[in-house]
């Protein structure tokens, strides 16, 4: 077990190889920062910002690989702890436990596949009118929003977690007013405005559970001396839940979710959509099932409220979306529903670990499936005249004209309905009602019922549109006269969607990992 | 490990993925090879694997067991066995057809643009889809293999489905695909409950146990869950909706194996997998199975009397079937799921007859209403279409009900399983049960009737004499003719959607002699009876062409198939004998 000399002259040793993953993201932005200090900002070379960025985040990937088969642990408050054979895992202020591992590895596959979508946009698209990218600066942003998601997937007290919880959602304000347009910008400022509201209910929550407890530690016992302590204890976690439910675009948690996603450029749509998803699911994970597993038949109950209010909302609006960015705004919240399912069925303490385990599995199927749909958003955006703004009839005949387009987006929305060939998503829809099954849910399991029902609608309606037959009409011109020209697909693009299109295809031969992600 | 097993459901699906794939626009010959190659392959598989003699035993003769979804306990665990290999051979039988009824036949201006290529790639999937549902001993892989048909189906009936009435196709696939996608989960509630509550998902193990260990309130849940999901797909009155509407818009290859392969995914799913698993609870639901199997054979014999469409009227024949197959695993009797067996075998060849047939009518004359079919076949298809005529006269009599066809035998072990039910087991008296079986033998009347009632308008043809001499067929809508508007009794006026005045067989007798309306030439009339119908313009003389080759042979082996296990039915009852004692645990000397 790593970890071991926790103290050497006096002064906490950290365990470096434990925060690897987490640091690699955070190195490169910094060196990323250092350099370009220096070298200016030159048209030309401008790949070794993009390649540095990458080699970041592979470079963290690469990291996983030495921790796995164990648990590594820093920060650690009990110094005489590690003397003993048993990893002293509570009261350590980061854990890589295999649920760690297999958050970061997510976070930082889906972070890869954003930066390439962003990378791959061209400065000369006639939907992007505006100048070409800051590189530096959305490189930086999202290696700092990535590193952020990456240290909360392994914090195991309070203080790491709200400042993790805040690295992982600051520079992502910033992403969203990249453009510097007026959309932008006011969706930047509304993403503001919800993260800070979000974070002093996170925030206040964390107070009172450390009000209750006396310890930051997750998972710390109550403090038996205090007079109503459970009641403390649960108004604490149930503030900390609303403040992470604004990440998770739960209802009713949710309205900044669309005119944010319409506003963005739609690579950080992707991120917001992914790597933003998957942090918020792991700090409710973190609070709910870490954090205070004694109440979990209380939160669950919480949680299956959200989860039925926010599927069915997310999707019955979603039926209404014209726009493919609006509408892909809306599946989200739907799957953000369905994403903290499972955690209903976790009625007593020991069902706890494996309606995590489910979650996180549907997690997995849910990000796969979303990224290889905005991949394909994106590439559409790019030769479309109304840009990110373009409806769903852009998408008309898209399976005869441009066939590996309409291949990945068809198997991409089969996957999010849940229906074969996407053995994922169907796979990803039993591993997240099994729990509740098990629990007896009846009421929470017939509103899922609907919402399998509804989400059908909701993606086929758009897969239709792959077959329908194109309108035989002229391409709009572009503002210097030429015509339109259907742009090759570049590299960066190419690849983002193959990562995303295999990832579909081997977890629905193979689900292996979607029932257990954490193997 | 079974490569048999592999080899049959790897052909189809293999093959839709092939012809997905292909590159280009899919010359028709290639289509047509990688068809019947695949589907050919897979026939001949099935017809291997009954080499092993699935009779002779009441434990599986093929198996494939390999870890698949750790997670959930699932494993990838397939067998054949006496019960699945009748269906299995069914459904590569019809998968071989239909592949032959689409690529073998000439142009036929039901395809209009789109190429076959995706038509073909959906049926073998769906073929593939079934096969793996029908061989498939793990609840999860059950499940997924159920689900495996419906995007195929889906998309058949909406692009290839009738291309005269696209709305109608839309509405039809969309109420098709979220109708049976509702269904579907409920069943994946009931399989997980008893996954949960059982603690393993393999149906051998669970079949062994009989239910031990889960107690009753859970068996209970887990069976009406099962039955809400798979009533959608029997169908069971009254979450038969769907039926009807997809039958009407799907193509005739679609119908086919929509009627001849998807249904038996409700019935077979009910004998696997809730019979044997929660036998407590089956049992206790097993009244109200049987008592709305018998409601729906009445309300589609009903319906079916004044029917107008002929092919929804095949979809409601049907409905009534199934009610039959309902009330047999209702009775819960060895009996009873023998006829029920026997019955989906029966009625999977015999509504794919009838299906041919009324699906290469309405081709022909692009309207499947009785009324405009009995307008281009002047004189009954007797006359006119022999071999039509033929094929639809072995359907109509095989699927009353008559001995000596396939028919007979599934309703009568039906009825006789049901007036043997126990009822100290399913809760309701033996008075109960035997009315149910009189009140089904009494909806066999009423099957004689309306399929006697098809023949005679379309094999007779109900058009005598001078009425057709004048050149009058229809009055409405034609302003120019005052003594039209008398002439009300005419073909079009009951549509498919509207019932006409009188449920009477009269309605369709037309007035005789000459119209009222003075000098108008009798080809100006038909010009306007033409233009009020929306008849295609090639429908310009009354002789209807008969069956092109390759629907003669579908036709043939249909019929074959109808006649033989009405000789011979224990060449189908000797096979699923061992397998039905074991499920119903006889042979252990518990029941």
């Amino acid at each position: 077990m790593i970890g071991a000399e926790l103290v050497r002259d006096g002064v906490q040793a950290i365990a470096w190889s434990a925060l690897g993953p987490a640091l690699a993201p955070a190195v490169a932005a910094l060196v990323l920062l250092a350099v370009d200090a220096v070298v200016g900002p030159r048209r030309g070379g401008r790949w070794w910002r993009d390649g540095l960025a990458l080699a970041g985040l592979v470079v963290g990937l690469l990291l996983v690989v030495p921790l796995r088969g164990g648990v590594a642990v820093t920060f650690c408050a009990d110094a005489t702890a590690s003397s003993s054979g048993a990893a002293p895992t509570v009261g350590c202020g980061f854990v890589a436990s295999p649920l760690t591992l297999a958050l970061q590895v997510l976070i930082l596959a889906a972070a890869a596949v954003c930066l390439l979508l962003a990378v791959g946009e061209r400065a000369e698209s006639p939907g992007l009118p505006w100048p070409p990218w800051p590189r530096t600066e959305h490189h930086l942003l999202l290696l700092a929003a990535t590193a952020g998601a990456c240290v909360l997937a392994g914090a195991r007290d309070y203080a790491t977690l709200a400042v993790a919880v805040e690295t992982a959602s600051l520079p992502v304000v910033g992403l969203v007013a990249l453009r510097r347009d007026g959309r932008g910008v006011e969706a930047g400022l509304k993403l503001l405005l919800t993260a800070v509201l979000s974070f002093s209910l996170l925030v206040l929550g964390i107070a009172l559970v450390y009000a209750s407890t006396g310890s930051l530690h997750l998972g710390a016992p109550l403090d038996g001396t205090l007079p109503d302590v459970g009641l403390l204890h649960g108004v604490g976690v149930a503030l900390a839940v609303a403040g992470i439910a604004f990440k998770l675009s739960l209802v009713p948690f949710h309205a900044w979710t669309p005119d944010t996603y319409a506003g963005a450029p739609v690579p950080i749509a992707a991120f917001l959509a992914t790597v933003s998803k998957v942090a918020g699911l792991t700090a409710m994970v973190l609070v709910l099932a870490i954090g205070a597993p004694e109440l979990a038949d209380s939160w669950s109950v919480l949680a299956g409220a959200l989860a039925a209010v926010t599927m069915t909302v997310g999707n019955l609006v979603a039926l209404r979306q014209r726009s493919a960015v609006r509408l892909l705004a809306w599946s989200t919240v739907a799957q953000a529903g369905w994403v903290v399912l499972p955690l209903a069925g976790a009625v007593s303490p020991h069902r706890v670990a494996g309606a995590a385990t489910a979650s996180i599995g549907y997690l997995l199927a849910y990000v796969a499936a979303t990224l290889t749909a905005f991949a394909v958003v994106v590439v559409v955006a790019q030769s479309h005249a109304l840009g990110d703004r373009h409806g769903l009839d852009a998408y008309d005949g898209v399976l005869r004209s441009r066939p590996v387009l309409g291949c990945a987006l068809g198997f991409a929305l089969l996957c999010l309905a849940g229906l074969p060939p996407g053995v994922m998503g169907l796979v990803a829809k039993v591993v997240a009602l099994a729990p509740v099954v098990a629990a007896h849910a009846w009421l929470l399991t017939s509103v899922a019922v609907l919402n399998v029902v509804l989400g059908v609608a909701v993606y086929l309606r758009w897969a239709v549109h792959l077959v329908a037959a194109r309108p035989e009409t002229t391409p709009a011109p572009s503002p210097d006269g030429g015509s339109v020209v259907r742009h090759r697909l570049g590299v960066p693009h190419a690849a983002a969607l193959l990562v995303g299109a295999a990832s579909c295809v081997v977890l629905s031969v193979l689900p292996a990992l979607v029932a257990n992600p954490l193997g | 490990m079974s490569a048999l097993l592999v080899l049959l459901l790897v052909a189809p699906l293999g093959g839709a993925l092939v012809l997905l794939l292909w590159p280009g626009r899919g010359m028709d010959r290639q289509v047509r090879t990688v068809g019947l190659a695949a589907s050919g392959l897979a026939l001949a598989v099935a017809l291997l694997a009954l080499t092993r003699r699935p009779w002779a035993s009441r434990h599986a003769v093929l198996e494939v067991d390999v870890p698949w979804i750790p997670g959930l306990g699932a494993r990838l665990h397939l067998v054949l066995d006496g019960i699945s290999a009748p269906l299995v051979v069914l459904t590569a039988v019809l998968g071989l057809l239909v592949v032959v009824l689409v690529t073998c036949g000439p142009p036929s201006s039901a395809l209009p643009v789109r190429s076959a290529r995706g038509l073909v790639a959906c049926l073998l999937a769906v073929e593939g889809g079934a096969l793996a549902a029908f061989t498939a001993a793990d609840l999860i892989v059950f499940f997924v293999a159920f689900e495996v048909v419906l995007v195929p189906m889906w998309a058949a009936i909406r692009w290839w489905g009738d291309p005269h009435d696209e709305p109608g196709r839309r509405d039809a696939a969309t109420r098709f695909i979220l109708f049976t996608a509702g269904g579907s989960v409920v069943l994946l509630l009931g399989l997980l409950l008893v996954a949960s509550a059982a603690g393993t998902t393999d149906v051998v193990t669970l079949v062994a146990r009989q239910g031990d260990g889960m107690g009753r309130t859970v068996q209970v849940a887990a069976a009406v869950l099962m039955l809400l999901g798979l009533a959608v797909k029997v169908p069971v009155w009254p979450l038969h909706t769907w039926l009807p509407a997809a039958h009407t818009a799907a193509p005739t290859a679609g119908s086919v194996l929509l009627a001849g392969v998807l249904l038996k995914l409700g019935s077979y799913g009910m004998v696997r997998f809730v019979v044997p698993v929660v036998p407590e609870g089956f049992a206790a639901v097993a009244p109200v199975l049987g008592a709305l199997g018998v409601v729906g054979i009445f309300w589609a014999g009903l319906a079916c009397l004044v029917e107008r469409d002929l092919k929804r009227l095949v979809a409601f024949s049907s409905v009534a079937h199934m009610g039959f197959v309902a009330l047999g695993i209702a009775s819960g009797t060895p009996q009873g799921l023998q006829g029920a067996l026997f019955a989906n075998v029966a009625h999977g060849v015999i509504t794919s007859l009838l299906f041919v047939v009324a699906g290469g009518l309405k081709d022909r004359s692009g309207d499947a209403d009785l009324g405009v079919l009995l307008q281009r076949a002047r004189g009954g298809l007797r006359d006119r279409s022999p071999r039509f005529g033929g094929m639809l006269v072995v359907g109509c009599i095989a699927g009353l009900g008559l001995p000596g066809l396939a028919g007979f035998w599934g309703e009568f072990l039906a009825v006789y399983g049901a007036w043997q039910a126990d009822p100290v087991a399913t809760g309701a008296p033996v008075a109960f049960w035997r009315a149910l079986a009189a009140l089904a033998v009494l909806g066999t009347v009423l099957a004689a009737a309306y399929l006697l009632r098809v023949l005679r308008l379309l094999w007779h043809g109900e058009l005598e004499g001078a009425a057709l001499s004048s050149g009058v067929l229809v009055g409405t809508g034609m302003g120019e003719q005052d003594g039209s508007s008398e002439q009300q009794h005419s073909l079009t006026q009951g549509r498919p959607h509207a019932r006409p005045d009188t449920p009477d067989l009269e309605v369709l007798h037309l007035p005789p002699g000459p119209p009222a309306a003075g000098d108008v030439s009798p080809a100006l009339l038909e010009a306007g009876a033409r233009a009020a119908l929306h008849l295609p313009r090639d429908v310009r003389h009354a002789v209807a062409v008969d069956t092109s080759p390759n629907e003669t042979a579908v036709g043939l082996t249909l019929v074959v198939l109808s006649i033989v296990p009405g000789l011979l039915p224990w060449l189908l009852l000797a096979t699923t004998e061992p397998a039905v004692l074991h499920l119903l645990a006889v042979d252990r000397g518990l029941v």
